[in-house]
């Protein structure tokens, strides 16, 4: 079920059942890549969240009700959810050590968990990449189990290290550059997800699947000087 | 055929960087547009020295730099008036001026307005992120490096045949107030909000705190009868959005914004009317007025004829 919304005067917002759920997004994602296929002129980006649509337009070279009738043209044709295109699966190494995992003494307070189980919890699942957003090349990955809810910081961080993962709510990402956040860190991918010196900067993208394993400090170091050496292969994160 | 000139910043001002239209169809990937704040501004300023829209410009901010410029060129300022000089002897604004190897480029007072926008003849030689020449509002230094002006920063122009001198004429000006009304279309969470909070929200004008900065104007005050009792799921977020925290505090989103955010949006202010907000400071003051979709579309036309 698709609500259009005029938004602002070069935007609309096309607004999906207001859960965060994999499948709503699934079709919100489906939508946008459809929208970014059929080039229509004057289209001039979009943004997708959780169960949202934020679509761009040129109000001089296209008129709102035109577009709203082409995406619900689109909309009717789109692949089912599940049947979309083929989702990537990334395996995401996570060095849980206290250098890294600032915030475990909290984490542990607020989940009542042992740290070995806190560690156990997030890498066991698959988790999604519902949306990208806060800073550029920020994931945001969900849905953890109810066990590991945890609430943001109170008073954030002036600066996160990049390439911190943290929990936030039923969420968890992972911080592409150095920022203020209010995230509880409980590790560090070696892993850029963010390089501004590529062609294509960004290593995730909404409908992406992560899932991450544990490594030790000596293989981070490892990895991390691969990755500056250029000898690390980049395929082995691809399942 | 051509010959680069050099900007060399001897003070670089307080906020003066490298902006373009902006960095559009990278917000699904969490980069926020940037781009100028006064668009028709930057506009005009690239057309008086007969440079694409598309080029970029400096965008200077209340406190203007001195700079030293090497060669010879023809430039154009408009915007925000900060008492312009050229060794010394004030220039007009809004029109072009040939400028002659050696000169200093300096500002002075603000008599109006805070942004000035100083457009150069020619193609900047300055590497480009993602498309655009603007200042990226996150690690700037790291991804933009040319576009941040520091002490010492060097800009060079690959400068071309001048044009003819062209006038930007006085009746189509801006003219800046330090109160401004400005024009809302509901947002998408506008039917959230009671009768009692949006008629007290456009009871009143607001002034700008001083944590008011490219990526969003925070209004003092706090809105009547608001107490969410949802959150709302993180959503798009464009500039002109207004965005009421759960303390009630109104925040107008702009260039630099991120690209998503989970607060209600109460309006949105009309893109036309963004290039007034730019020109605001901290303690000047914003009113707004709700209009209908046929007016927005009739600003819209009014944009186009003026530019």
């Amino acid at each position: 079920m698709m609500t259009f919304q005029l938004y602002g005067d070069n935007a609309l917002l096309i607004n999906f059942e207001q859960k965060i759920d994999s499948e709503i997004n699934a079709q919100v994602i489906s939508l946008a890549n459809t929208i970014e296929k059929a080039a229509i002129p004057g289209v001039t980006f979009s943004i997708p969240a959780y169960c949202s649509l934020t679509v761009g337009f040129d109000p001089s070279l296209l008129k709102l009700d035109d577009l709203c009738d082409k995406i619900k043209t689109l909309s009717s044709a789109l692949p089912m959810a599940s049947q979309s295109s083929k989702k990537r699966l990334l395996k995401i190494p996570v060095c849980y050590e206290d250098a890294f995992g600032l915030d475990f003494p909290e984490v542990m307070k607020q989940t009542g968990l042992p740290r070995q189980e806190i560690i156990a919890l997030h890498t066991q699942r698959q988790f999604r990449v519902f949306m990208l957003g806060f800073l550029p090349g920020f994931a945001y990955l969900g849905t953890l189990p109810q066990t590991l809810y945890c609430s943001r910081m109170t008073t954030p961080r002036l600066r996160v290290p990049a390439q911190s993962v943290g929990l936030a709510g039923y969420q968890t990402g992972i911080y592409p550059s150095e920022a203020p956040g209010g995230w509880q860190i409980i590790g560090r991918t070696p892993i850029k997800t963010f390089d501004p010196s590529k062609g294509s900067p960004f290593l995730l993208q909404a409908g992406d699947i992560v899932q991450f394993h544990a490594i030790s400090v000596k293989e981070y170091l490892k990895i991390d000087n691969d990755i500056s050496s250029n000898t690390f292969n980049w395929n082995s994160i691809y399942e | 055929m051509s010959e680069p000139v050099i900007f060399h910043f001897k003070k670089p001002g307080l906020q003066t960087m490298v902006q373009d239209l902006g960095r559009v169809g990278f917000q699904a990937f969490g980069v926020p547009t940037s781009g100028v704040m006064d668009k028709s501004s930057a506009k005009i300023a690239n057309w008086l020295v007969g440079n694409p829209r598309e080029n970029p410009v400096l965008e200077i901010t209340l406190l203007g730099p001195q700079i030293e410029i090497k060669g010879n060129c023809q430039i154009a300022l408009t915007g925000g008036n900060l008492s312009p000089t050229l060794n010394g002897n004030p220039i007009p604004m809004y029109e072009t001026i040939q400028v002659d190897s050696g000169s200093i480029l300096s500002f002075g007072r603000k008599l109006g307005g805070c942004r000035t926008y100083l457009a150069i003849r020619g193609k900047w030689q300055i590497k480009k992120w993602l498309g655009s020449y603007s200042a990226s509002a996150h690690s700037g230094l790291e991804l933009t490096p040319d576009s941040i002006i520091q002490k010492n920063s060097s800009l060079q122009v690959l400068s071309q045949l001048p044009i003819s001198k062209r006038l930007y004429s006085k009746e189509q000006r801006p003219i800046y107030s330090r109160s401004v009304r400005v024009r809302v279309l509901p947002g998408p969470e506008f039917d959230s909000f009671s009768p009692l909070a949006i008629g007290h929200f456009f009871s009143r004008g607001y002034q700008l705190t001083p944590d008011s900065n490219r990526m969003g104007y925070r209004l003092d005050g706090q809105i009547k009868d608001f107490n969410p009792k949802r959150e709302v799921i993180s959503s798009g977020i464009i500039p002109g959005t207004i965005q009421i925290t759960n303390s009630g505090q109104p925040i107008i989103l702009l260039a630099d914004a991120q690209t998503t955010g989970g607060y209600f949006r109460l309006v949105n202010v009309i893109s036309h009317d963004l290039d007034k907000l730019a020109q605001l400071m901290p303690g000047d003051e914003v009113w707004f007025s709700l209009i209908s979709l046929e007016e927005a579309k009739e600003a819209l036309k009014e944009e186009k004829l003026l530019f």
